[in-house]
């Protein structure tokens, strides 16, 4: 477990494809990616609007459905599970943080984060999520309602829901895009230390190349295409890499 | 097209489905008032024809002039006119021909053995009257009756008992005749007057069976000869008639009937079912107003949007209203035309029930069109004119904030204003029922607890969700949670929704307690009064039957297993120039076999000139014992009869008491109401009881039964009655689920996103569609409960105001079983009524809910 380099890979995709519509309005969405994410990392999907980065992240996490080729969350192939089972899979094995409305408004700050313990009917790990909470910082707020808490905290809240579970994956669709900057760069960060720290792995889509420089790895889509991949990312290389991007198209 | 019908109509075809619910309240309670006002009218105008018909051939009728009634009964008792009259008015120039009509009851035995009718319409028998045109009743196949013996029986009466011409059976007059059916008849071209029953026999038998005294008639019908109208008839009658007598025209006679039926029968069966669709348009109110209210609220930001572009306050009211009077008039016009429907398929159903029914056209007057319309229309309106100003009161602003659901209504002016008309209506409720006793005050009482509750609402839901949906969260775990979290979310939508099937609920339970105490007064008074053994009885319930056989006593009473034998008989008299029902009895049996009370003075020596009258009764005519009162009868006869004791106890024994041999030379048809008996000592029920069945067989064979038996039968159409009701009230509640169910939808459709979040996060759809239908559990227990509760209280006060304000006593009592199942049906409807939305929630799309914006 000491390599970077290990093989294993938390969720990964092969040759997949997503067409939206039909005959005219016919929209490649993905156009035969192929991307593993490695476990233990924190890996950021970059590309402009329309690349298919949403679509990628919601098809390996198996809200979506692929027209062609396949899915994996750990060794389970997606296609061929029914609904019952891709929500089983959702609730024990993934994490979701999504852009906004990520709290259910009747359900306190505690049990919004053990929401998918609830569903599943167990009791969850109560040191890791007491160590949750407190890496989250939202102690004081456990009894609060989610409409008492600002926009940054209701962030943090879903972090911790998302890691609950300790979920094989975390998907993070644009986790910051409602947030101000000061706000974000707490949630980036918490999102950094879940990985580094208890060694997870979170997926995030996000169109901020500040962002971004948090990851580990970013991998970057143009028209449902993988066009590149960057180790060590900073907000200026990947700034560089995507206006690359706007000259080439 | 101005702005505010324009954005109307262009919402309205957006959102179709969200005022479905509201279609079908409307729908439903304008096309169940449209039914009843359209068959109403059309029954009303059959019977019309159907005695016109019928009498069209009797130019005058010739009558006692003074009818005896008594308190309860409106057709009241003619004294006979003698037969000899028919010769001089046969006599009287313009008179074509006269004929003697003699009326009383008669029951046929059908094929099986068992009465014909006589559980409502009345069983009759008469002479069957020669003149063919003087004669309602038309022979329709074989004969007239030529011999004793012989008779004509109507066809419908003929064909539930599966009799035939030529079939040898009994009539009960209440003493068994054997007669043979040679003929069958038609009234008015029908199978029949509605459901009653008709025997027709020669004069002699009439005369001999159903009157008193040979020689006299209940009246006389006379036919105008050529060109003279029935009001000449009239004139040239009158002037030859004894005093006493009278000559009313045909067409009279024909209004008293159609009249006497429309106020027995129609006007009690249309009240009846116009209060019933009140109740459910009542319900329908909260339905509608809770969807507009809904869709205000998510409109919230639609609106706001509208005011910030400069929209006034007034062109955003108008567009929900426009779009509340769209929904009103389709629903309402489509109401009509199901209520025609309604109608039209009564018609067709009614002679499959054997139920005569003149075919014809329906009678679809103006009133019947224009007042469903009227009223569907401002029920729809008046439920959305509240909503519709809290939409114009929407701040330009609201646009900018995120959508805010309605979640006020336990304010703390809510709460201090339902306790307050809580305390009112409880205050004047109980002074009304145990203070000074009057059904005003109750009615008053009653119709403020109601407000107490609509408006206490949705204080009560907050407190009792919570406490309901309690152990929800131990047996349903999270799911269970989020239901009861999403039941709490607006205690007044919770509310409103819960108050209509509430009030669905409340009448149900309140039938359900009044008719269980009806039960348990009927029982008590038959234990606490009756002290026979068994007793023979004909039906307590409507006019029909021919009672016993008045020799039927005497009969029994000769048993070696029998102490006493009593029968009871009816008859009428003046006293003291009101209408009163007399107990024609042997005293003495009596009070071995009923418990009276406390007697003053003595039964013993009534003889032919004295009387027993109840406590409560000599109170009123300031009556006590050793005074005289003045007795008119039927024959016109005046006596002077003495108080010779005053009893305590008027159930079952009446109000007068007088000896057969008083009331022998006054008496019409002879029949007892019912026979009590008591046996002697160690002689068993059952032995006893199949004793004196066999001597009731050979008079008619009525029913024997036990003390146990005689007080269900006597309860036996309170079943009936309450069967009716709940059939009834089955609109109201299905409205009220509907409204659930409506609400539901729309609140999913306002939870798009939660949901889709919740189903990402790992909750399956059956976790979803449970979580939905508890939700719907919830709100339809929250409505049952408070539903049970205000009908049992509101049973209660109806029992004690009737209690207080009659003589006889009236107990209370709850059925828990009939209670317990009508809380089960309420949660079971609400769990249905959830099914729907559960799906629908159930069958969101994930992605496509997290991107709803």
């Amino acid at each position: 477990m000491t390599t970077t380099t290990a093989v294993r890979t938390a969720a990964r995709v092969v040759d997949a494809v997503k067409v939206y519509g039909r005959g005219d309005t016919e929209v490649r969405a993905l156009d035969g990616v192929s991307v593993g994410f490695p476990a233990g990392r924190l890996t950021a999907i970059m590309g402009p609007s329309g690349s298919g980065k949403s679509t990628l992240l919601h098809c390996a996490a198996g809200l979506d459905t692929l027209t062609s080729g396949a899915a994996y969350i750990g060794d389970t192939a997606l296609d061929g599970l029914d609904d019952r089972r891709l929500t089983l899979l959702r609730r024990d094995r993934v994490g979701f943080v999504f852009q906004a409305f990520n709290l259910v408004p009747t359900l306190s700050v505690a049990e919004n984060i053990t929401l998918p313990l609830d569903l599943a009917g167990g009791n969850g790990d109560p040191e890791w999520l007491d160590a949750l909470i407190d890496v989250v910082g939202l102690r004081d707020r456990l009894h609060h309602r989610p409409s008492e808490l600002s926009g940054g905290q209701q962030q943090r809240v879903a972090v911790a829901r998302a890691f609950a579970g300790r979920p094989d994956v975390v998907f993070a669709d644009e986790p910051t895009g409602n947030l101000d900057s000061r706000s974000g760069e707490e949630v980036l960060g918490l999102l950094g230390r879940a990985v580094r720290q208890t060694s997870r792995t979170v997926v995030m889509v996000t169109h901020d190349p500040v962002a971004a420089a948090h990851a580990d790895e970013v991998v970057f889509l143009a028209d449902g295409r993988l066009v590149d991949r960057m180790e060590s990312p900073t907000a200026d290389k990947v700034l560089d890499r995507m206006k690359a991007f706007e000259v080439s198209s | 097209m101005n702005a505010a019908v324009r954005l109307s109509v262009s919402s309205l075809r957006a959102h179709k489905r969200r005022f479905a619910g509201t279609f079908l309240a409307v729908f439903l309670g304008v096309a169940f008032l449209t039914g009843t006002l359209v068959m109403g009218d059309t029954l009303r105008a059959s019977f019309d024809s159907m005695f016109g018909n019928a009498t069209s051939g009797t130019g005058a009728v010739v009558r006692g002039a003074d009818a005896i009634t008594t308190p309860g009964e409106s057709q009241g008792v003619r004294q006979p006119v003698d037969t000899a009259l028919v010769n001089t008015l046969q006599q009287v120039p313009g008179v074509a021909a006269a004929a003697p009509d003699i009326e009383g009851a008669g029951q046929l035995v059908g094929k099986n053995g068992k009465p014909i009718g006589g559980k409502g319409p009345p069983t009759l028998a008469g002479n069957w009257i020669t003149d063919a045109k003087l004669n309602p009743y038309q022979l329709a196949e074989g004969r007239a009756p030529q011999k004793s013996g012989e008779v004509v029986v109507n066809r419908g009466a003929a064909e539930k008992g599966n009799l035939k011409i030529g079939d040898t059976t009994t009539l009960r007059t209440p003493d068994p005749v054997k007669v043979t059916i040679v003929g069958l008849a038609t009234f008015g071209g029908e199978d029949g007057m509605a459901q009653v029953t008709f025997t027709g026999m020669t004069r002699a038998d009439a005369e001999k069976y159903l009157t008193a005294r040979p020689g006299e008639a209940s009246s006389i019908k006379v036919r105008a000869g050529p060109g003279v109208s029935e009001k000449e008839l009239v004139g040239r009658l009158t002037p030859v008639l004894p005093k006493g007598v009278e000559a009313i025209t045909g067409q009279a006679t024909a209004q008293e009937n159609t009249d006497m039926i429309s106020s027995q029968f129609l006007t009690i069966f249309t009240t009846f079912l116009l209060v019933f669709s009140g109740i459910a348009l009542l319900v329908a109110t909260f339905s509608i107003h809770n969807t507009f209210a809904i869709v205000v609220a998510q409109r919230t930001r639609e609106n706001a949007l509208l005011r910030a572009l400069g929209a006034s306050r007034r062109q955003v009211t108008a567009t929900t209203l426009v779009e509340a009077t769209a929904v009103a008039v389709t629903a309402s016009s489509a109401g009509l035309a199901g209520g025609i429907g309604i109608a039209a398929g009564l018609q067709a159903l009614f002679p499959a029930i054997g139920f005569p029914f003149p075919d014809g056209n329906l009678v679809i007057s103006a009133l019947s069109m224009a007042l469903p319309l009227a009223v569907g229309i401002v029920v729809c309106l008046g439920s959305a004119l509240m909503p519709a100003a809290r939409a114009g009161r929407t701040a330009p602003l609201a646009a900018l904030r995120e959508t805010a659901v309605d979640t006020s209504g336990a304010s703390r002016a809510r709460a201090v204003t339902g306790l307050g008309v809580a305390a009112l209506a409880v205050a004047t409720t109980l002074s009304g029922v145990l203070v000074s006793p009057s059904i005003g005050m109750a009615a008053l009482g009653t119709v403020l607890a109601l407000v107490a509750f609509v408006v206490l609402g949705p204080v009560a839901a907050t407190t009792a969700v919570r406490i309901l949906g309690g152990p929800l969260h131990k047996f349903r775990g999270v799911t269970g949670g989020l239901a009861r979290r999403n039941a709490l979310r607006s205690p007044k939508r919770t509310a409103a929704t819960a108050s209509a099937l509430m009030i669905g609920v409340a009448v149900v339970s309140l039938f359900t307690v009044f008719g269980a105490s009806l039960k348990a007064t009927m029982d008590q008074t038959v234990s606490r009064s009756f002290a026979g053994d068994v007793a023979v009885s004909t039906p307590s319930f409507g006019a029909g039957g021919s009672g016993l056989s008045p020799r039927l006593a005497g009969a029994v009473q000769q048993l070696p297993e029998v102490d006493t034998a009593v029968g009871l008989g009816r008859g009428v008299a003046k006293v003291d120039g009101r209408g009163r029902a007399l107990t024609v009895t042997d005293p003495v049996a009596l009070q071995r076999t009923f418990d009276l009370g406390k007697v003053d003075g003595s039964l013993r020596d009534l003889g032919t000139d004295g009387l027993a009258l109840t406590r409560a009764e000599a109170g009123k005519q300031h009556l006590t014992t050793g005074d005289s009162a003045q007795l008119t009868f039927t024959d016109g006869q005046k006596r002077t009869f003495t108080v010779r004791a005053v009893y305590g106890r008027s159930e079952l024994a009446g109000d007068y008491v007088i000896t057969r041999a008083a009331w022998a030379p006054h008496r019409t048809q002879d029949a007892d109401t019912l026979l009590a008996v008591t046996f002697k000592h160690g002689v068993s029920t059952d032995a006893g009881k199949a004793a004196v069945q066999k001597v009731a067989d050979r008079y008619g064979s009525p029913e024997v039964q036990t003390r146990s038996e005689y007080a269900q039968s006597s309860a036996g159409g309170i079943d009936m009655m309450l069967t009716l009701v709940y059939a009834l009230l089955a609109l109201a509640v299905l409205i009220a689920l509907l409204g659930i169910a409506n609400t539901l939808t729309l609140a999913i459709h306002e939870r798009t996103r939660e949901l889709g979040l919740l189903r990402a996060v790992g909750q399956t759809r059956p976790q979803l569609r449970a979580m939905v239908r508890w939700e719907s559990v919830l709100v339809a227990a929250f409505g049952t409960i408070g539903g049970l509760g205000l009908g049992a209280f509101l049973g209660w006060v109806l029992v004690k105001a009737s209690d207080g304000a009659g003589d006889s006593a009236f107990a209370f009592a709850i059925p828990p079983v009939q209670l317990a199942v009508v809380a089960l049906v309420g949660l079971t409807a609400g769990a249905l009524a959830g099914l729907r939305p559960a799906r629908r929630a159930a069958r969101l799309d994930v992605l496509r809910a997290i991107a709803t914006e």
